[in-house]
């Protein structure tokens, strides 16, 4: 529910703040910290933290949010 | 057979990738990242080595913008501006100055204001406003993004201006074709008219004139006309630098489109290989280290959707 709730907040700020580069910059870089963040206490919870699993998240995120930096900075 | 080999290795788990497609692991990850970021700098190197090949097609005109302003301000109660001949001059020359020189801003390098060219093409004004934007390919969606915009709509629906003049031109910015519009508006200054062009022109040669009010911020109009302050001259109006001739039947790369179309082929192709992650592990019931392949293909298939709602244009 919660990473539910990063999603649709970052979907939100990036598509209703298209006006505002330094807004979406910001919500970009929050979106993917955060999901970093879900990823490593998920994972705490269940026991099942490794730092093969940091660096998936942390890759992923990395890619994410190149790919929207990549659009609003255009 | 080695091509069939790849695939498999790139992105069915298997014990030769660790139980996970090649494509996911985080070095993988990292690589078309790299390759993303490559992307972009090449489309930043590209307008200095082959130029003209970058832009953006547009097809805008003045007359849809002011019809779509108006049609803003009708909707929201307000009566309509009329298109004024000396403020679509003044706009055109703000467009084609920012050309000239170089610059995306309100405010030209060289220190020159959006209030001079209203000056410079005879319209006193009470009260003035400057909205721009660039690499629309519309009108529409430029008026859009300036509805969507708290200061750029509080221009449109200020109530105090009464006129309006657009200047919609096409050239090279930085590098890339592109078309950039302005918006003027204008309420003319007490009950004196606009001058009409040609005598403002004759005007500016021999007479110091004194402007009228001093803007105080750019986005919003003055409320109240100022004290004549110190005189300035006016320099004749003189035309300015077109653009080089622009063919923007020639550009062939969008910037904006070529980022958007690879960087949705790029996520279409991880959601497809976590997609066959999920159902391959789940059916084998293998155990493995890793994050959740659900989380993963949730926070890309946001950035899928941001991507493919994002649209190209600029406005300030």
């Amino acid at each position: 529910m919660l990473l539910i709730g990063i999603l649709l907040a970052g979907f939100a700020g990036l598509t209703l703040f298209s006006y505002d580069r330094n807004f979406q910059i910001a919500v970009a870089l929050a979106t993917g910290i955060s999901y970093v963040s879900w990823g490593l206490i998920h994972h705490h919870i269940h026991r099942d933290l490794h730092f093969e699993v940091f660096m998936e998240y942390l890759a992923v995120a990395i890619l994410g949010t190149v790919i929207i930096f990549s659009l609003i900075l255009q | 057979m080695q091509l069939l080999r790849f695939l498999h290795h790139l992105f069915i788990p298997h014990e030769s990738n660790n139980q996970k497609g090649k494509i996911l692991h985080p070095s993988s990850l990292t690589i078309i990242a790299v390759f993303l970021v490559g992307f972009q700098l090449l489309l930043n190197v590209f307008p200095r080595g082959l130029p003209r090949v970058l832009g953006y097609a547009a097809n805008i005109s003045p007359g849809e913008v002011i019809r779509l302003t108006n049609a803003q301000r009708a909707a929201n109660g307000l009566s309509t501006v009329t298109e004024n001949a000396n403020l679509d001059s003044a706009a055109l020359a703000k467009g084609n100055d920012m050309l000239a020189k170089g610059y995306w801003a309100h405010f030209a390098p060289d220190g020159t204001s959006p209030w001079s060219f209203f000056l410079s093409f005879g319209y006193k004004y009470q009260y003035a406003g400057e909205n721009l934007a660039r690499d629309f390919s519309n009108a529409n969606d430029a008026v859009n993004a300036w509805m969507n915009s708290p200061t750029h709509r509080e221009n449109i629906l200020n109530s105090k201006y009464k006129e309006i003049g657009i200047g919609v031109v096409e050239g090279n910015l930085a590098g890339v074709d592109t078309t950039v519009i302005v918006q003027f508006f204008g309420a003319p200054l007490g009950n004196s008219p606009s001058i009409p062009i040609a005598q403002a022109q004759e005007q500016g040669k021999s007479v110091a004139l004194k402007p009228s009010i001093a803007p105080k911020k750019l986005a919003t109009p003055s409320l109240s006309p100022e004290p004549t302050i110190a005189p300035v001259i006016i320099r004749t109006p003189t035309p300015l630098p077109q653009a080089s001739p622009q063919s923007i039947s020639s550009v062939f790369i969008s910037p904006f489109s070529s980022t958007k179309n690879l960087s949705s082929a790029v996520l279409g192709l991880l959601l497809m290989a976590l997609s066959i992650d999920i159902i391959v592990i789940r059916r084998k019931r293998i155990a493995r280290i890793g994050g959740r392949t659900l989380a993963h293909i949730a926070f890309l298939g946001m950035i899928l959707a941001v991507i493919l709602i994002l649209k190209a244009g600029q406005i300030i």
